[in-house]
């Protein structure tokens, strides 16, 4: 629930501004001109935020689609990301939102019209070409499905434009869109994991392993492609163990008809991004092991991340055909 | 700690009862009030001397506490009732048009409202706004020491179209800011609770100066040598840290090196019963 919702003076009279605030009749709305003013201003705390976010509700005026980062894909010659929403329901100590942005808040882009007319012309563009659309790099594609209308709105877009594929990544359980729609065989749902330990640790707020196991059974049942991202892998000693389980606890539970894909990635945070998340939660474990500056970016030690990377492959080759394997990891 | 800022004597007053603040003689410049966590100043009228008391007790400080703030005061508001205690939302510098939005990430037992901040007294009142004349000064200084979510400005409606504020005496002011005392401390304690929070996350782990009195480090070093004794404590490692050690390492340099070669390889589990 939240207490204050701020909103674009420029999108208060728009027909979604209105239907999210009406979901949240006991919040104060506060009007600003530019939803920065709130958002990007010097002088927050991420992490106070985080335990009572304001939302935001604001007009994304351009870049609605953008190029997705080097090593952020599954296959497609071309890959982009759209952002409907800024920042996560959920609090993972990994995640590099935390040290991205400097306040908590929630940002919902209610101009969905404007991403979407961008996706038709980005698949429109090179119509011979396969391109894929990746939902959930500044948000959970659909933890905040119940608030956003997210999956509603955009799957139709979707199902129009055969050469575009969607990915919703997310690790929620807010399923219940995807499962009164009919599913289009052009978009994946895919979850993200860390084994439990890990999850419990580090994923607060997160849905437990197995219940977002149960998520995908319902979606695959229902006739939904299936992915998995274990991106970041995370290092604890014995770490074999762990993975191995959980690669175990899900492809014995899932059909493999229904995955599309399975991708491995390794932690990397850029340099300043780290150092804030480590000012944020210095006591936090995660951030006391050793790491590596390279290029900019901050990783495991780069024999780790081989050991991790080449334990997970095989694990998973021995429940995966190769062709269903991606490795999320930027070129060298 | 939490730093309060008034503009008149009668809105300090029942403040300095309840929470048995001592004047404080070191402070010349403002009246000052204080108990072991809180610091009253007592401004004057206007934004500029809201600010220069803000930066006047933001100076006097120990740099490396995190204090909360709080202006707290009477306003005017078009139609809300006298009495009626309204946390600050938004705030508005009127001569600037300048805008800040404090961080309420605590649970508030009031309503929140716009605040307009003006030079002169105005007898027309703004739509949908409480109008003062101190709190754009106040947070504008205090902003540049704290982050928004602990700086607040809180208000007391002392005037409306039905009640000018030629009615306003030191009595009434005091009065209705007694009144309102559950209200403040409602917004007061969860302040010092997270300003607490902070402290604790960024004070500098207790061996930190054992450290500095073994070796010679410089402030770059000191920087390096407190992150890494944090890291220690992250990994709940059953020894603390001890210069004694280090202490065949007989440079500051040696000695973090070999502070940060053990920890690089101490195992990380996350798996409870194994890191306890």
């Amino acid at each position: 629930m939240h207490r204050l919702i701020y909103i674009e003076e420029d999108v208060a009279d728009h027909p979604r501004t209105k239907a999210i605030c009406e979901r949240f009749p006991k919040a104060t709305k506060v009007y600003c001109k530019y939803y920065g003013e709130v958002f990007n201003r010097k002088g927050q705390n991420f992490r106070l935020q985080k335990q009572q976010p304001a939302l935001i509700l604001a007009r994304k005026h351009k870049k609605h689609v953008l190029n997705a980062p080097d090593g952020y894909g599954i296959g497609g010659r071309r890959n982009y990301y759209f952002s409907h929403m800024l920042n996560c329901v959920y609090d993972c100590r990994y995640c590099f939102l935390q040290g991205m942005y400097r306040s908590a808040n929630y940002v919902i882009f209610v101009n969905y019209e404007d991403f979407q007319q961008s996706i038709i012309e980005a698949a429109q563009q090179y119509p011979d070409d396969e391109s894929w659309f990746f939902s959930g790099y500044d948000c959970d594609s659909l933890a905040y499905e119940p608030v956003t209308d997210f999956t509603n709105q955009f799957l139709p877009t979707f199902a129009q434009l055969p050469n575009a594929h969607l990915e919703l990544r997310t690790k929620s359980l807010q399923i219940r869109t995807l499962l009164k729609s009919e599913p289009i065989n052009n978009c994946v749902v895919a979850y993200s994991f860390t084994p439990e330990e890990i999850s419990k640790a580090l994923e607060h707020g997160v849905p437990s392993v197995e219940k977002r196991i149960e998520a995908m059974i319902k979606l695959q049942q229902h006739g939904w492609r299936l992915g998995l991202r274990f991106d970041p892998m995370i290092y604890q000693e014995g770490f074999e163990e762990g993975y191995k389980n959980l690669f175990e606890q899900i492809f014995s539970r899932l059909s493999p008809d229904s995955i599309h894909s399975v991708s491995l990635g390794t932690l990397r945070t850029p340099k300043v991004f780290h150092q804030n998340m480590v000012n944020l939660y210095p006591e936090e474990k995660l951030f006391a092991g050793r790491f590596d500056e390279s290029r900019g970016m901050i990783t495991y030690q780069k024999e780790l991340e081989e050991q991790m990377t080449n334990f997970c492959y095989d694990q998973l080759m021995q429940h995966i055909p190769q062709s269903l394997f991606f490795a999320c990891t930027p070129p060298e | 700690m939490i730093n309060i800022v008034t503009a008149l004597q009668c809105e300090a007053r029942p403040l300095i009862e309840h929470y048995k603040l001592r004047g404080n003689a070191r402070h010349s410049a403002f009246r000052c009030y204080q108990n072991d966590e809180m610091q009253l100043i007592v401004s004057g009228i206007g934004k500029l001397a809201a600010a220069t008391a803000t930066t006047y007790l933001a100076a006097s400080e120990s740099g490396t506490t995190s204090s909360a703030w709080l202006n707290l005061g009477i306003a005017g508001h078009a139609d809300k009732a006298i009495g009626k205690p309204l946390l600050a939302h938004k705030l508005i510098d009127s001569a600037s048009e300048q805008q800040w939005f404090p961080g309420i990430v605590m649970p508030i037992t009031c309503d929140s409202e716009t605040l307009i901040t003006v030079d002169k007294p105005e007898q027309a009142y703004r739509k949908e706004m409480m109008v003062d004349m101190e709190a754009s000064g106040f947070y504008a200084s205090a902003s540049r020491f704290q982050s928004c979510e602990l700086i607040h400005s809180l208000k007391v409606i002392s005037d409306n179209q039905l009640y000018s504020s030629e009615q306003i005496t030191e009595k009434s002011t005091s009065a209705i800011i007694h009144d309102n005392i559950a209200t403040i401390d409602s917004i007061i304690n969860p302040l010092l609770e997270i300003s607490s929070q902070l402290n604790t996350i960024e004070q500098a782990s207790p061996e930190m100066y054992d450290f500095i009195a073994h070796w010679h480090f410089t402030t770059y070093q000191q920087n390096e040598l407190r992150h890494l004794l944090r890291r220690w404590h992250a990994l709940s490692l059953t020894n603390k840290p001890s210069p004694h050690d280090f202490a065949n390492h007989t440079t500051s340099k040696a000695a973090l090196i070999a502070i940060k070669s053990f920890l690089d390889e101490q195992p990380i589990s996350f798996n409870k019963e194994e890191a306890q």
